[in-house]
């Protein structure tokens, strides 16, 4: 049939304008947390006279950047309705390789550094052809190389920490440009490329349909396999920089490191309102819950308080947001709170054409 | 009810025939009404079993059997009406009720579980014998056995349910329900995923039970099932009771007519295979699936459209996945213009002019969170490089111009598809294919949970691709859709295409007639 495909002229102003405020209600699942984060921040800077000063913001801000790109791999990963328990393991696998190569190997440090970040990368490829092609479960998969790369790594390193100490390594840790620090140059680099990837390119749109509809997406003749190495590749090569920044920054490479880096990433996901179900959500909520985070763990070690508090809190707030998204979108009776019965109902019902 | 069976034996009765001999009611229910919201499901549905009979359920879809079923094991409450056991007013408040009463329901999905033996099974949550806080084993075997035997069942108590055939495992749930000392036992379509040898197999233990006293209600749609298994049959059409009565009153015609409510034709030459229309766009060749599908040929010419029609189960489905490429183990060859397709999958077979539209658009069709546009482009931008920028503008325009020629009632075409009412999700499902300029167009139940209006938009938009040269395969449980859409419809019984029915020598009656199994 001859579809025309002239321009729909009566759309006008009254739909762009209704268009618009659908469009901010669709990124409305970050705003409770993103309210949170400024009321904190404000807290904080009125309490603390130190939080606002130049020092603790970039300290605050640099801390950040293992984190974020490792959250970041993570969103790619659960928009695609996936999981990945490996990247702590890869962040730590990418390090002691990382050191090994540049330490005992002998190699300069860039080759060094290349080589360490492709060892990081091959991890994603195993998941990803592991999960994609072969069609096992992503948990068991993931938490099977996360396993297998941290005994790789423990026998490598004997389980011992490689120091690993370099001027260039210092600038990228610590080195500013125009006043930046350069941590967070990579993090805006490495945000606004995700964002491009995702919102821009057909494969960032695919990666919302397969975690949308994997079904539907491959009988529309996406290529779902592709997507899904992809994905747990694109997690997989960010948890590996991580690793690199993480030697730099501390001057050695510890296989230890990527213990609780996987519940840290994946709870600063899930704040920032990517679901677990896929195919909804995006790295700006990704960045405002790592930013969440960071100054939540930050503004509490000013603050002077126990720095395990800031596990307490943020297990806390992760429960009451998945809540109340769930509240939501069903209905406080969806969680057994038995208020506005009425709105459940109209809920399920289909709106009329 | 037109016909009640009469008290006394016929004047007749044959030496062998069993049937005749009279028992009396053990279960009625009677002036049954069900409405949910304004649609009234029941309006006036009655059934009386008597002691130890096998009594057919009939009706086509729709027409108020599994409300019915659901308010005599008590799952739902009747609007109004009435239940009696043995003479005496019951009512079911829930299931368990009802089971307690002796009324045991076996659904078309087994409620078993895999991993357990045939004893767990059977005698599920209860009845194991315990020893000193434990099971004894030894002897909730043999308490299984016993049921088996009383069944003249052949199967080990030891085995997995999981590695048991599928009538097998109907045979389960049947020792299930005998284990609960069922007196009435209901039977919804228990035979629609069977072979024959099979069927033959579950009716055996059906009859079995009979001559225990056990009564069964028995739904099926296949015919000879119906005459060579049921002593008595009750007929519902739009939630009422239109027949009733011993089974010899009935023949095949009459039912079929009373379900339908049209009187039967007689086959007219017409019938004969048809004619193609031109030249052959769509060309199927042995199309088998293993058990579903059996060697199916099929042309559809350009600007035709042909009906597949058939009960659930009858391989309407699977004959249109397959043809898409995308039903594992498939086999056959696809034509489209005369030259085959190689490889098979989603991707070659819109290259060459293939449209797909699955059945369930939530679980297939539509990908709900995300926006009308980006789901209206999803299949025509599939063959783009991914790494590729989206064309914003263009793909704005695409899909305005797709919502604006498909009717679709969207406020902002970058809202969620979720949003949508079912008939606007529809099309815009429509539209996904129709943007990627096929030659075929592959349909399976294109109108199923939309209202109306959105049905007559989208016969309009069908009738229309028809004009543009399209060749559209559609597959429907509702007939008297394929009737006005279709130039011919095929009927499919078990695997197979039984009837080509020409647009004139089609009607209801006829269809179902062949659905079912006649001829």
């Amino acid at each position: 049939m001859a579809v025309n495909t002239r321009i729909p002229g009566q759309v006008g102003r009254l739909g762009d304008l209704i268009g618009s405020v659908r469009r901010a209600g669709q990124t409305s699942r970050f705003v409770g947390v993103l309210a949170l984060l400024v009321v904190m921040f404000g807290f904080f800077a009125v309490t603390e006279g130190t939080f606002l000063s130049s020092g603790n913001i970039n300290q605050l801000l640099t801390s950040m950047a293992i984190i974020f790109l490792v959250s970041i791999g993570m969103t790619f990963v659960m928009l695609s309705e996936g999981f990945d328990l490996s990247v702590g393991a890869t962040v730590a696998f990418t390090g002691i390789a990382f050191g090994q190569l540049f330490d005992a190997a002998g190699l300069t440090l860039v080759p060094a550094a290349l080589c360490a970040v492709a060892a990081g990368t091959a991890v994603g490829i195993l998941n990803g052809v592991l999960i994609g092609r072969s069609g096992l479960s992503f948990l068991v998969v993931t938490l099977g190389t996360s396993v297998l790369i941290q005994g790789v790594l423990n026998l490598w390193s004997e389980a011992k920490t490689i120091s690993v100490t370099s001027p260039t390594l210092d600038t990228l840790a610590f080195g500013k440009l125009f006043g930046i620090p350069i941590p967070v140059w990579i993090m805006a680099l490495v945000y606004a490329g995700s964002l491009y990837v995702l919102r821009k390119t057909y494969f960032g749109r695919d990666v919302y349909a397969v975690g949308g509809n994997a079904d539907a997406a491959r009988l529309s003749g996406i290529k779902v396999v592709r997507t899904i190495v992809a994905v747990y590749v694109i997690a997989a090569f960010l948890a590996a920089l991580a690793g690199i920044l993480q030697v730099a920054r501390v001057g050695a490479a510890s296989p230890l490191v990527g213990a609780t880096l996987v519940f840290d990433a994946a709870a600063a996901v899930l704040l920032g309102g990517t679901s677990l179900a896929g195919g909804i959500g995006g790295v700006t909520g990704t960045m405002v819950g790592v930013l969440f985070l960071g100054v939540l763990q930050n503004g509490l070690s000013v603050s002077g308080v126990e720095s395990y508090w800031q596990q307490v809190v943020t297990g806390i707030i992760l429960i009451i947001v998945v809540a109340a998204d769930r509240a939501q979108r069903e209905g406080w009776s969806s969680i057994g709170i038995p208020l506005h019965r009425r709105s459940r109902r109209t809920h399920d019902k289909e709106p009329a054409s | 009810m037109s016909t009640v069976p009469a008290p006394e034996p016929s004047p007749t009765p044959t030496p062998t025939d069993t049937r005749s001999a009279p028992a009396e009611v053990v279960f009625a229910a009677s002036g049954l009404h069900k409405s949910y919201g304004g649609i009234h499901a029941l309006q006036g549905a009655s059934i009386e079993i008597r002691r130890g009979e096998v009594h057919g359920l009939l009706g086509e879809n729709g027409s108020g059997k599994s409300t019915l079923l659901k308010i005599v094991s008590g799952q739902v409450q009747p609007t109004k009406g009435h239940l009696a056991l043995d003479g005496l007013r019951v009512a079911f408040p829930d299931t368990h009720s009802a089971l307690t009463a002796g009324i045991v329901t076996i659904n078309q999905e087994t409620s078993l579980v895999p991993d357990l033996s045939v004893t767990e099974n059977v005698l599920l949550g209860r009845r194991l014998v315990r020893r000193r806080g434990g099971v004894d084993w030894k002897a909730t075997h043999r308490r299984a056995r016993e049921i088996l035997e009383r069944l003249q069942l052949d199967l080990d108590p030891h085995r997995q349910v999981w590695r048991l055939r599928p009538d097998q495992q109907q045979m389960v749930e049947i020792a299930r329900a005998v284990s609960m000392d069922a007196r009435i036992l209901i039977l919804d379509e228990p035979t629609s995923s069977l072979t024959d040898d099979e069927v033959e197999a579950v009716l055996r233990v059906v009859r079995q039970l009979s001559e225990e006293d056990v009564a069964t209600i028995f739904v099926s749609h296949r015919m000879k099932e119906v005459f060579s298994l049921v002593h008595s049959v009750t007929v519902l059409r739009d939630g009422k009771s239109v027949g009733a009565g011993a089974v010899e009153e009935f023949d095949e015609r009459r039912l079929v007519e009373l379900m339908v409510g049209k009187e039967l034709e007689t086959p007219t030459a017409s019938e004969k295979r048809h004619e193609l229309r031109g030249r052959s766009v769509l060309r199927l060749r042995g199309m088998s699936v293993a058990g579903r599908l059996e060697g199916v040929d099929l042309d559809v010419a350009a600007g035709e459209i042909v009906g597949l029609a058939g009960l659930v189960g009858a391989g309407r489905s699977e004959l249109l996945s397959a043809a898409f490429g995308v039903e594992p183990h498939a086999t056959g060859t696809v034509e489209v213009d005369g030259v085959a397709i190689e490889q098979t999958g989603p991707v070659e077979a819109m290259r060459r002019g293939l449209a797909y539209v699955p059945s369930d658009r939530k679980l297939l069709g539509l990908v709900l969170g995300m926006g009308v546009k980006e789901n209206l482009v999803l299949a025509r931008n599939a063959s783009i490089a991914r790494w590729r920028t989206v064309r914003s503008r263009a793909e704005a325009e695409q899909a305005g111009a797709l919502i604006s020629e498909l009717g679709v009632t969207a406020t902002d075409p970058s809202a969620p598809v979720a949003t949508l009412s079912g008939g606007n999700q529809q099309k815009v499902l429509f539209g996904k294919w129709l943007s990627t300029r096929p030659k075929v167009l592959l349909l399976d139940e294109p109108t199923r949970g939309v209202d109306v209006g959105a049905k007559a938009e989208i016969y309009r938009l069908l009738t229309r691709s028809r004009e543009a040269g399209l060749s559209i395969l559609i597959s429907s449980s509702e007939t008297s859709e394929l009737l006005l859409l279709c130039d011919r419809v095929l009927v499919m019984f078990q695997g197979r295409i039984v009837a080509s029915l020409a647009e004139d020598a089609a009607t209801e009656a006829r269809i179902t007639h062949l659905a079912t199994g006649g001829d």
